[in-house]
């Protein structure tokens, strides 16, 4: 390392030359992966098939030629660093768990081709996989690092896109393992293996562009820790393209707007009515909406003040303890079970038919939990200093907490209660038990106009609160499962799409109402 | 030591009759561990003493962190609590607004009296207390609120200034006076210049310095009669220390003010009188800063104060 860093003040022009070779040759693999990614997984998401072109080219020929090219990059590397033409600082090992992950591809790999290429029996494959295997991860463990990081991920490479090249595996190659019920196909394979691959080439030339190392190993998992959070992003955006395309069309058909503040959205203002030959949601989405609010009226103040007792004057102890286990119990307790407690406790108790005013406090015991732990966590963070210099002024604990302590912890009460919607928005099961009646309704729950008063007790009723509605999840699952709606897929992805529109923007709410409270703390 | 609240009690010189017995028990009842105190003479105050301290004993579940501490605090004067760490110079101030009631596993023995009050008497109003007797801490903790709410904060929880939706509809002018509260303390804290025209930016947005000052202002907000003081510049800056140091003595003019530090120079410098704690949570010394300093009675004393260990 040091001899590198004195290379490097000194400008010795061969120096300077020999590491931008290193990095060109390095950067060259990640920018592989980078294309093997895109265009491996349009054709694992069935937008392209191998045999397509792009740019002029097959796909399947270009995937292989992205592995030659990084194999080659990475043996390239490998060749000038164990001659010294290519500066670098490598370690005497590449260690165990680079040989062993290793090993364990090449025990594979053998293994796989020797039982089912060429049918030998197992008393003859195992031997000479687990001997294969072996080999190669002693080969790395005694390999000097540079060596033992570029050669395998060069050769697992060039091997598999010398699979493809010479037809090993084709698309049109599909294998079925005795006794397991999955057909792997050569369309699904190819793309697949060339990202695997492309991702231990992309690995071994991070740790390469570091010059190997302590600082090639760091880049080496920045590397995969950065490509693990990508993937997180993309599976959200899959998930959230492939319902858009779905159902984006479906649910803005027939949109008019005007003349003048005439606006018409029949999928989301319409009722579902075959008479009319109506296929709207809007009885889901209002009955979605009071769920929602109905359980955030009935879990926040309950969560909250039981997270201020709890934090603020309870003794920690046996007590604070078991509200702790009881609360940790309540939220990994499945849904369906709410569901069932809410069926045998609250419908009989509240009209004896499936309600609104059910569901809302089913979901808001489910609500509860998440509430109280959120807050628990925000208030325990408070700093002390904050609660050390109200007491010094004289100002009581409640004030305190009133004045000082909650609003320093709105930010993560606020956070809790946005994943907590998230959670009861998007719930069946409670409501297929305790809420719903008609899973197409034509008409939806009118809340704020069923408020009536009476001169007896208990002075103010709401009939809507105790009828049946539909809600968005539960009204997807009816079309997804019952055939209601008849031969008509895109009626439930509008309706996966409309719900999923309205779980966001109560995520918006939420998360402007945070930026709202963290504002008022930040300077 | 009485805890009786007499009409007619003098508490000068009550207090000073206290005093004296208790230099005599502590010369009869010299422990073993106590044997290398010195016994420094009876201290006479310039002022009339604002805190009396008597045989005051603080553990932490077990463990003794103070022993017998005697000392008359005076009044409008700086008194500074100097000492190694550990010796419960820290400990000694949280006493005497009843902090180390938020300790649960602290527990008091004996007696600290404000003007003749004793502070540890049952049914003491912890509220009146600790307006009276405020606080400044080791490092600046302003509320994240804006700089005016920071100051107002106390006045408007013990009910003196109002400003919501009904203190206007009743017509009270409070939002007046909160605007003077705010520019006197915020001038007696030598703060004025700086932020009179962001009061209402967050406190948070200070410099350390600043935000010292300001938790001084707020302190002042409530009209203390004594500011205890633990330690306020040790997280600052030299210059931040100095602003701090010159207000410090301005604030003696009208306050009694105890400054806990572990500096030395600092304690010579703004002190009119020194109490030295020692390891064992134990009051060795406690006189005028200048004798403290160039010539103190115990040899323990002059060793930690010439920097012979410490």
């Amino acid at each position: 390392m040091s001899e590198r860093t004195l290379r490097n003040q000194s400008r010795d022009p061969l120096a300077v030359e020999y590491s931008a070779a290193l990095a060109g040759l390095s950067v060259v693999p990640i920018a592989t992966f980078f294309a093997a990614f895109v265009v491996g997984g349009l054709t694992l998401a069935g937008q392209r098939s191998l045999g397509s072109t792009i740019l002029g080219i097959e796909i399947e020929t270009v995937l292989t030629a992205l592995l030659f090219v990084a194999g080659g990059c990475l043996l390239a590397i490998s060749v000038g660093s164990r001659y010294g033409v290519i500066e670098t600082t490598p370690d005497r090992s590449a260690g165990l768990g680079v040989a062993s992950g290793f090993g364990f591809v090449a025990f594979s790999g053998i293994g796989l081709a020797m039982s089912q290429t060429f049918g030998l029996g197992r008393l003859v494959w195992a031997p000479l996989a687990l001997i294969g295997g072996l080999t190669v991860a002693g080969a790395i463990v005694f390999a000097r690092e540079d060596l033992g990081v570029t050669v395998p991920a060069g050769l697992f490479s060039v091997a598999i896109g010398s699979l493809v090249l010479f037809d090993g595996l084709t698309p049109a190659w599909a294998w079925s393992p005795a006794g397991f019920g999955v057909t792997f196909n050569g369309t699904v394979l190819i793309p697949l293996l060339t990202i695997v691959a492309g991702l231990v080439t992309a690995w071994a030339a991070a740790n390469a562009f570091e010059g190997f190392g302590a600082a090639g190993r760091q880049a080496g998992a920045f590397f995969l820790i950065g490509a693990n959070a990508t993937l997180i992003l993309l599976v959200l955006l899959l998930l959230i393209a492939f319902i858009v395309k779905n159902g984006f069309w479906y649910a803005v058909d027939g949109i008019e707007i005007g003349p003048g503040l005439n606006f018409h959205w029949p999928f989301v203002m319409d009722g579902y009515d075959v008479v009319l030959n109506q296929k709207g949601i809007y009885p889901a989405i209002i009955g979605t909406f009071w769920l929602v609010v109905g359980a955030l009226v009935m879990a926040v103040p309950i969560g909250v003040g039981a997270a201020v007792f709890l934090t603020e004057y309870a003794e920690e102890g046996r007590f604070t303890s078991v509200i702790d286990i009881a609360t940790n119990g309540l939220w990994s307790t499945p849904s369906v079970v709410f569901g069932l407690f809410g069926y045998a406790f609250l419908v009989p108790r509240l009209g004896n038919n499936t309600s609104l005013l059910a569901g809302m406090i089913v979901l808001g015991f489910m609500l509860l939990p998440l509430v109280l732990i959120t807050s628990r966590e925000a208030i325990k963070s408070v700093p002390d200093e904050y609660r050390d210099a109200s007491a010094a002024l004289g100002v009581s604990k409640w004030e305190t907490i009133k004045d000082v302590t909650i609003p320093s912890a709105m930010p993560g009460i606020v956070t809790g209660i946005i994943i907590g919607i998230g959670r009861i928005a998007g719930e069946t099961a409670p409501i297929l038990i305790v809420t719903a009646d008609n899973p197409q309704r034509s008409s939806a729950p009118a809340i704020m106009g069923s408020f009536e008063l009476t001169t007896s007790p208990p002075f103010i009723v709401n009939e809507a609160l105790l009828s049946g509605s539909s809600a968005l999840p539960y009204q997807l699952y009816g079309a997804i499962t019952t055939g209601v709606v008849g031969d008509d897929p895109g009626y439930g992805w509008a309706t996966a799409f409309v719900l999923l529109l309205v779980v966001l923007s109560f995520y918006v709410i939420g998360i402007t109402t945070r930026i709202y409270f963290r504002k008022k703390l930040q300077a | 030591m009485s805890n009786t609240q007499n009409a007619s009690h003098d508490p000068a010189e009550s207090n000073r009759d206290d005093r004296s017995a208790d230099a005599v028990t502590q010369t009869t009842a010299g422990e073993s561990q106590e044997e290398t105190q010195t016994e420094w003479t009876d201290y006479e105050f310039r002022g009339e003493p604002k805190l009396s301290v008597d045989d005051l004993d603080v553990y932490y579940g077990d463990e003794r962190a103070l022993q017998g501490i005697t000392m008359d605090i005076p009044e409008n004067s700086v008194t500074a609590l100097i000492g190694p760490s550990g010796c419960g110079k820290s400990t000694f101030l949280r006493c005497l607004n009843r902090m180390n009631d938020r300790i649960k596993s602290a527990s008091v023995d004996g007696s600290v009296e404000l003007e003749g009050e004793e502070i540890y008497q049952d049914g003491l109003d912890l509220v009146t207390l600790r307006k009276r007797v405020g606080m400044v801490f080791q490092s600046p903790n302003p509320f994240p609120k804006t700089i005016r709410d920071n100051i107002s904060y106390g006045p408007r929880k013990h009910g003196d200034i109002e400003t919501g939706l009904l203190a206007r509809l009743l017509g009270d002018d409070s939002g007046e006076r909160e605007e003077k509260l705010v520019e006197r303390c915020l001038k007696q804290a030598a703060l004025w210049e700086e932020v009179s025209d962001r009061l209402d930016d967050n406190a948070l947005g200070l410099s350390g310095g600043q935000q010292q000052r300001l938790c001084i202002a707020r302190c002042l907000a409530v009209d203390p009669e004594v500011i205890l003081m633990d330690e306020p510049a040790s997280a600052l800056d030299p210059i931040a220390t100095a602003k701090i140091e010159d207000l410090i003595e301005e604030l003696a003019e009208e306050y009694t003010v105890v400054v806990v530090t572990h500096n030395m120079q600092q304690a010579a410098r703004i002190s009119d009188q020194t109490a030295v704690f020692l390891t064992g949570g134990e009051l060795v010394e406690f006189d005028d800063t200048d004798k403290i300093f160039e010539n103190p009675e115990s040899q323990r004393v002059e060793d930690y104060v010439t920097g012979k260990f410490g």
